[in-house]
């Protein structure tokens, strides 16, 4: 039954409906199971309540550009172009809220994670469908509460919430209490889907697949979970520490009346430092099944990149001070937080080497999924590079809150995070919708999005270096910004064109693409092993665990347009691959 | 410009504006101008030309592999006979970089040490940050700064720094210093500034809507130059006749205000010096709680005279917040001196003589003959103060 072709699936379908005198061909996958509105959004489908998520997601997403792309425009002339200093602070406070809670920390592990990963352990849904969706409807309330801040007053503190901005009420604009609030609910969304996949990777793997014959996909989500569900309640209490100060005036942070803002910073970073793991750890779990199945080799160094995310996991919550190097803490605490800060960059480094080695001697496809695999691995170079000036102490005492840092974690976040996410979408577009997208069209967009990001961000490494702080509206004429500045936006243009042709052939592949094949890369890991688009119970009989990483038991099968068990070697459930071709 | 330009400039009239010096500087970094500086220097090349070996090293063998071991045309199947695992190669890749991290992190770790601790000897300022001006207070000299900093060269020099409400950082790119600056507690920066010249201060904390215009000037100048610099601010706006006092306080003290109230009539954060006296004068500004100014003015009312109501609203701006603005106004109070109060309200009130209506300076402006159909400056000056007691409070002030 492995690699099940889809025709059979149809024909069975056939079947069924013609006993039902059902007029027309539906086949029967997890779209087409149920339908109704109220089939979508009340479904316990872990796939589709990815979907949703994704759709979501990708909504946030779009919102979330809008606003970078005005902020770059003001930035064109030192006095700004388009918008009043309060518009743009308004500006960048929200494209870094929504960037961060609502797109790229949920972004791999809600929607690709909740698609894939049941999937590819062989399951038939997560540990706790129900808690699935009841995250889903957090994420969304949670999103809505942002809404309701831009229009009770506005936001205007940056996605950070400073003390003792953002409490005094005569300083921060009234949307604070809202978009604290919706943090929070976004932090349960968050909670929740952690404590799921944790369940799920324990208790729903198949026989035969222990810990290290997981994909590292599941083990890159593992080291997230761990992270969710111990980091996030640090910011949840924080957060409602802030509400409480704003709305009752109770010294917590605020220096008037009797607090500590450097605490704040303290409790801020705890989490969200590991948030930073919580968005990449994912995108690096997504590279490794890019890498090593558009590479067709087995992945290099497995066990190296498995235990390099738990040790990031771990790490990622003793550095949290290296965000504070000038707030005023201790010396002795800049000088501990920096030196562990600089033992990530190990795991970090050790995942590159292995990802490169992943590529020699392999049989690399050019296509869409593989290019930000590639471009993956140049960007978060650049990102963990420059991660070393700013772990630095003296040098980031100069670089501390300028474009330097902004550059920075826009190539690990966005340039490495997302990029690979946006990646991981072509690599299971496939699988999801069942079309396939135009690889030609994929390509280009990819170029535009890759050319358009490293124009946007090497420049403002210049920018940075040479002194211009963030988060401002407008920048003094004579110091030589505004080239740097002029740069970044017209590669901001050309990222965005690329975000936009990539968005048109996704959606005309949904209406006019070629159907997809089971298996149109040649991946083993087991969602390759179920039809395209997946049936309703993913599998119909516990499918076969083998070396999910071992690529030459495939062969091309021209009739399937897709990858096939080879026709040589015999099938691991004991039937003849042959089989399944045969029964045509 | 060459300094000593900019330095006559400063000494001899103060209605020309200093702009920073355009110095030298690499491609990564702004001209260096303090001992500091080219350590932290030293340490981001290092770090940046390691960078560009391992970047330049993965970036060639990315694309080698991706070229040479595409996947070729017709390909049905894969040969797998490549490496899986290899211990030795592995540890390897992880040891080399954990040895040059320890390497990097020693470095910045003893450049880091040094950038906190000032020498004993340093000259101390104190710097008050407030949304968004900076205030810089020499109590050696008895003076005060606003927008511009005066500091000699040569010789270390410690800003004693507070925040008078949320927080802030002050960033100098020339000197690679910056250190927040949070409320209710000091903290310090310290430099030792090895060129004359003026440098660019900047706040690298966000602290809300003018964040961006939140900027100063760090003037450095040779030691008898500073010396005789301070020597002329300590007394200036003492010794200086009434006419004058306009013109000091729209060089001088009016910069502390730009970030808020603009001069050619445009909105921003405050009402638009431009009109405001003539606005107050005639009574017509309109309050939050619905009360006219008109109402409030004349003798036994709560202003006496409208100079009053300018005064009060510099020293204790949140009683009274004008329609249709948040009232973010800080109070001066006890940052300005009563005789540079004075100057304030004589600048509102000549104001139009000294800028045009695009907000712009005029070149000489004719304040010799103060507005004769007024007739109120002689008769409210001494209202708002006599001279002689607030000298008195000043000077006791000083001697405390």
């Amino acid at each position: 039954m492995l690699l099940r072709p889809q025709e059979k699936v149809a024909d069975m379908t056939t079947l069924e409906a013609g006993t039902h005198e059902r007029p027309k061909l539906v086949e029967d996958n997890y779209l087409t199971h149920t339908t109704g509105l109220k089939s979508w959004l009340l479904t316990v489908d872990h796939k589709r309540i990815g979907l949703m998520y994704l759709v979501s997601v990708l909504g946030a997403f779009f919102m979330g550009g809008v606003f970078a792309l005005l902020v770059r425009t003001q930035l064109l002339t030192p006095e700004g172009t388009i918008m009043g200093q309060d518009q743009y602070n308004q500006a960048f406070t929200l494209h870094g809220a929504i960037m961060v809670f609502l797109v790229i920390i949920p972004s791999v592990p809600a929607s690709l994670g909740n698609f894939i990963l049941p999937i590819m352990l062989g399951a038939k849904d997560v540990a706790f469908p129900r808690l699935n969706l009841f995250s889903y409807y957090l994420w969304i309330i949670g999103a809505l509460f942002f809404v309701m801040a831009m229009f009770t007053g506005g936001l205007d503190t940056g996605w950070t919430f400073y003390t003792p901005y953002s409490t005094d009420t005569n300083s921060a604009m009234g949307g604070v209490i809202p978009a604290l609030t919706g943090a929070f609910i976004l932090g349960f969304a968050s909670i929740f889907t952690g404590m799921n996949f944790l369940v799920t990777i324990h208790r729903l793997r198949p026989p035969g697949m222990t810990w290290f014959r997981m994909p590292l996909f599941p083990w890159s989500i593992y080291a997230t979970s761990v992270i969710q569900v111990l980091a996030t309640p640090v910011l949840g209490i924080t957060l409602a520490l802030l509400v409480v100060e704003r709305a009752f005036g109770i010294g917590i942070f605020n220096p008037a009346l009797g607090g500590d803002p450097v605490l704040y910073q303290h409790f801020f970073w705890f989490y969200s430092h590991p948030a930073v793991y919580i968005m990449i750890l994912p995108a690096m779990g997504v590279i490794s099944e890019l890498i090593s199945v558009h590479s067709h080799r087995h992945i290099f160094g497995y066990s190296f990149i498995a235990w390099s995310s738990i040790a990031i996991a771990v790490f990622s919550f003793l550095v949290w001070g290296h965000h504070m190097f000038t707030s005023g803490q201790s010396g002795l605490v800049s000088v501990i937080f920096s030196a562990i800060t600089f033992s990530v960059a190990i795991p970090s480094a050790v995942k590159i080497f292995n990802w490169l080695a992943t590529m020699y001697k392999g049989t690399i496809s050019w296509n869409t999924p593989m290019l930000y695999g590639m471009g993956f691995l140049f960007i978060f170079t650049i990102g963990g590079l420059t991660g070393l000036h700013l772990g630095t102490l003296a040098t980031d005492v100069h670089l501390h809150d300028t474009y330097f840092v902004v550059a920075h974690f826009h190539y690990v976040m966005m340039g490495s995070a997302l990029l690979a996410f946006i990646g991981g979408i072509h690599h299971w577009w496939p699988k999801m919708t069942g079309k396939m997208y135009n690889e030609n069209a994929g390509r280009f967009a990819w170029f535009l999005v890759f050319v358009g990001f490293n124009v946007t961000f090497l420049s403002q490494f210049m920018l940075g270096s040479q002194g211009m702080p963030r988060r401002y509206a407008t920048y003094p004429e004579d110091a030589g910004f505004q080239i740097y500045h002029m740069i970044s936006t017209y590669g901001s243009y050309v990222m965005g064109l690329g975000f936009v042709v990539t968005a048109i052939y996704l959606v005309a592949s949904l209406f006019s693409g070629r159907k997809a094949p089971a298996n149109p890369w040649g991946g083993r890991s087991l969602e390759w092993q179920c039809a395209s688009p997946p049936p309703w119970d993913n599998f119909a009989e516990q499918p076969v665990v083998g070396d999910c990483y071992d690529f030459t038991v495939l062969e091309w099968s021209e009739k399937e347009q897709g990858y096939v068990w080879r026709s040589d070697i015999p099938h691991p459930d004991g039937s003849p691959a042959a089989e399944s071709e045969g029964s045509h | 410009m060459s300094f000593l330009g900019s330095v006559a400039g400063t000494l001899l009239a103060f209605n020309d504006p200093l702009v920073p010096t355009s110095g030298q500087g690499t491609f990564w970094m702004p001209e260096s101008a303090s001992t500091q500086a080219p350590f932290v220097d030293h340490v981001f090349d290092f770090i940046t030309v390691l960078s560009y070996f391992f970047q330049i090293v993965i970036t060639i063998v990315l694309v080698w592999f991706a070229i040479r071991y595409r996947k070729r045309k017709g390909q049905v199947n894969f040969e797998d006979d490549g490496p899986v695992h290899n211990t030795a190669l592995e540890l390897t890749w992880t040891l080399v970089p954990l040895f040059l991290v320890v390497g990097i992190f020693y470095v910045g770790m003893a450049g880091f040490l040094d950038l906190r601790r000032a020498p004993s000897s340093a000259y101390e300022v104190s710097v008050t940050a407030q949304k968004w001006s900076w205030s810089f207070d020499h109590p050696e000299y008895g003076v005060n700064q606003a927008g511009v900093v005066t500091v000699p060269v040569g010789r270390p020099v410690e800003f004693l720094m507070t925040s008078a409400d949320v927080l802030h950082s002050c960033f100098v790119p020339a000197f690679r210093v910056k250190q927040d600056i949070i409320p209710g507690r000091y903290s310090r920066l310290w430099f030792e500034a090895t060129k004359p010249g003026v440098y660019q201060l900047y706040c690298t904390e966000y602290c809300g809507t003018d964040h961006s215009k939140m900027l100063a000037l760090v003037e450095v100048l040779p030691e008898d130059q500073f010396q005789e610099t301070m020597g002329k601010l300590a007394t200036e706006y003492m010794d200086l006749p009434e006419q004058d006092l306009p013109t000091y306080a729209l060089d001088r003290l009016y910069n502390r205000c730009s970030s808020c109230h603009s001069l050619d009539g445009s909105t921003a954060v405050g009402p638009s010096f431009k009109g405001l006296w003539d606005r107050t004068a005639n009574g017509e500004t309109v309050f939050k709680d619905g009360r006219r100014l008109s109402d409030m003015i004349g003798p036994g009312k709560e202003f006496p005279e409208p100079e009053d109501y300018i005064r009060d609203s510099i020293l204790v701006p949140q009683s009274h917040i004008v329609q249709n603005y948040a009232g973010a106004m800080p109070s001066f109070q006890g940052q300005l001196k009563e005789r540079q109060v004075l100057a304030l309200v004589l600048m509102m009130k000549y104001l139009d003589r000294m800028v045009d209506d695009q907000g712009n300076r005029i070149e000489s402006p004719d304040l010799n003959e103060l507005d004769p159909g007024m007739g109120e400056v002689e008769a409210s000056a001494p209202e708002i103060g006599d001279e002689n007691e607030f000298d008195a409070v000043a000077t006791a002030g000083k001697g405390g």
